[in-house]
């Protein structure tokens, strides 16, 4: 019961003019980066990131995290309408959301969609609201081994269950490890990896990283296809819209069924879209109707676009109370937090009551205005679809190159972000998983500092992983997730003696 | 016209040699134990050693005739391949200007160029956008949130 009176109190910082207009342009600015290719939630909340500097942390926190769920939503918008996934997470939606608005039920889509996302980002809150500060005071308790086992079982996780090549998505781990290691070294203070460019003892922000990654690579991927945006009617029909949501109920099961593996995905960082694809495969596997999938079915909606919304938003429950993010963009979120001067994890619920449970009570008034406003504004911007890409994509590489440069005044930033295009343009060609990238960027260092502390405590010893029944069953279960594509490996040659892994090149499209 | 496994192949070799960076410029910090604890080279060496040995791995499936990669023989047609270059090469030149020309020359220039000269728009057009662009960077970044964008050597030589 406390929670919820915590949760009061935050309603009281949240629900105020000034944050619920930065909701709503926080909201407005999510949309349009969802619903531009090229621009998603991870670099659209990277470009805010250097505007926030001079506010409160609470006032700066609302207005990224309304912008993450403009851009969820924006990027169903796009989905359903133009058949182009604004966002990886929505590729999903794409499969039945844009048959059915092709057949003349765009606004039962859109609906849909809508409804049950947001259904989705509730449990998802609500997850958060109770669970959250229970996470924290267990790991108030935790010393550096602890932290490094839970470090460990975040990035195995993605090995094991992010649907990547495992080895692929090990070498992405690693560079951005090692990336994270450039510049002064946190404990001896001693310069490295700097290869004799002095500019480099700063390190290498992970804006720089993610603008470069997510943006120019994104654009790179998008120029190859000239798409054509031939939308359906954007019109929506307001009766329709209560109709379609008021059907949601019947399907409670896959409702409840793809909240529950979009908050599993979304606590162990498995991100969003790997959730949303999950979450279809699974509706597929088990609806009665599962053979009509792909014809726009609306259990072929709500799956993705709930479990999308959920991971999205629960995504922030490790980044609040371990200093863990669950997804790409939390984790840029997290690194937002560090510049403000928060520590990320259990402390921000003992020194930052405000700032945590403002946080948590705008996501719920946040939502809400996010569902009143992308069903408001879906005419404009499906309009805006109609401007050719050829005059979007300059102003994206500006937006990139001004975003890469005001980060710390650096050129060689611009530079940087510009190399780091061409490997995000080769790593997404080549489904290399980029989330696991930047996490390790933005983590990489307290991961690091975590694992030498533990062996200055034990001298050096490896048996302090497995001191304690805690830290032993992280650690464990950290391995076992490493190993889990080795062993469906070897139990796939075990049944099939001699058979090609023919199917691997349909998993690789389940990559973020 | 770009194979697959060509792309493959340059990737892995590309973060292989990352990694050997990596793996030899750590050595100069020093690995392993020291009496102030692991040595501040070891996790970056570890790193390097990761990166280098899932590259060889990636190499070897990339060079293999597996049929993984069979499936995909072409990675980037040649019209592909020019439409990236004219995403790509206009904006390197774009961010090489920068130093010269100051943000705000260089970008009015690129969105220029961009538009003009593959006539995406007419001349007028292009010109107007282009200035609109410059506009928009000065208001937004050098007076609504102070940023100052670098002005340029030419800007500087003239005294602004």
């Amino acid at each position: 019961m406390e929670n919820l009176s915590e949760l009061w109190h935050g309603f009281t910082i949240a629900v105020t003019v000034p944050h619920l207009v930065l909701m709503v342009v926080g909201v407005l600015l999510g949309i349009l980066v969802g619903v531009l290719p090229g621009l998603g939630a991870p670099n659209g909340v990277s470009l805010l990131l250097p505007l926030t500097f001079g506010m409160q942390p609470v006032s700066a926190i609302i207005l990224l995290s309304s912008m993450y769920w403009g851009a969820l939503f924006g990027g169903s918008v796009t989905s359903i309408l133009f058949n182009i996934p604004g966002e990886p997470s929505s590729v999903a939606t794409t499969f039945d959301g844009y048959p059915m608005a092709r057949d003349g039920r765009p606004t039962t889509a859109l609906a849909t969609a809508f409804g049950s996302a947001a259904f989705g980002a509730l449990i998802g809150v609500i997850l958060i609201t109770f669970l959250a500060s229970w996470v924290a005071q267990v790991a108030l308790a935790f010393g550096p081994a602890e932290y490094f086992a839970v470090y460990f079982l975040a990035f195995a996780s993605f090995v094991g269950m992010g649907g990547a090549a495992p080895i692929k998505t090990i070498v992405a781990l690693a560079i951005g490890f090692a990336i994270a290691a450039i510049g002064i070294d946190t404990v001896s203070g001693s310069v490295r990896l700097t290869m004799g460019i002095d500019e480099l003892v700063k390190g290498v922000n992970f804006v720089v990283a993610v603008m470069g990654l997510f943006g120019i690579g994104e654009l790179l991927v998008a120029v190859e296809e000239e798409f054509h945006a031939r939308a359906v009617s954007s019109k929506i029909d307001w009766r329709e819209v209560f109709r379609a949501v008021g059907r949601l109920p019947r399907h409670g099961v896959a409702l409840l069924r793809s909240a529950a593996i979009g908050c599993w995905m979304g606590i162990t960082p498995g991100g969003p879209t790997a959730a949303s694809f999950m979450s279809y495969g699974i509706a597929r596997r088990f609806s009665r109707r599962g053979r009509y999938f792909g014809t726009g079915e609306v259990e072929g909606i709500i799956s993705p676009e709930t479990a999308d919304h959920a991971a999205g938003t629960s995504a922030l429950l490790p980044m609040l109370s371990l200093g863990i993010p669950g997804s790409a963009t939390a984790a840029v979120m997290m690194g937002g937090l560090m510049i403000w001067g928060l520590n990320p994890g259990p402390m921000l619920f003992v020194d930052q009551k405000d700032f945590v449970w403002g946080l948590i009570a705008s996501m719920y008034v946040g939502n809400i205005v996010a569902v009143a406003l992308v069903l408001l504004t879906v005419p404009v911007f499906a309009a805006l679809m109609r401007i050719p890409f050829v005059v979007i994509a300059p102003l994206i590489v500006i937006i990139c190159v001004v975003g890469a440069y005001s980060v710390s005044n650096s050129y060689l930033d611009v530079v940087m972000m510009l190399g780091f295009g061409i490997v995000g343009y080769l790593f997404k060609k080549l489904f290399y998983p980029l989330a696991p990238l930047v996490l390790a960027i933005v983590i990489g260092d307290k991961a690091e500092d975590a694992f030498r502390q533990s062996m200055l405590m034990s001298k050096g010893s490896l048996g302090i992983f497995f001191a304690n029944k805690l830290v032993t069953c992280l650690i464990v279960a950290g391995i076992a997730l490493l190993l889990l594509p080795l062993a469906l490996q070897l139990a796939r040659i075990w049944r099939k003696p001699a058979s090609p892994a023919t199917e691997t090149t349909a998993h690789e499209k389940v990559i973020i | 016209m770009i194979s697959r496994r060509a792309l493959e192949l340059a990737t892995a070799i590309l973060t292989g040699s990352f990694g050997v960076t990596v793996v030899v410029s750590s050595l100069d910090n020093g690995i392993g134990w020291s009496s102030a604890g692991v040595e501040a080279g070891t996790f970056p060496f570890l790193t390097g050693i990761i990166i280098v040995l899932g590259s060889l791995y990636n190499l070897a499936r990339g060079a293999l005739p597996a049929a993984t990669l069979a499936n995909v023989p072409v990675a980037i047609t040649p019209v592909e391949l020019r439409r990236l270059a004219g995403l790509f090469v206009p904006a390197a030149i774009f961010v090489a200007a920068i130093p010269l020309a100051g943000m705000y020359v260089a970008s009015s220039l690129y969105v220029f160029t961009v538009l003009a000269i593959p006539r995406h728009q007419s001349v007028p057009r292009a010109l107007a956008m282009a200035a609109a662009t410059a506009l928009a960077l000065y208001v937004v970044f050098e007076r609504m949130f102070q940023v100052s964008l670098p002005h340029g050597a030419l800007a500087a030589a003239l005294g602004f």
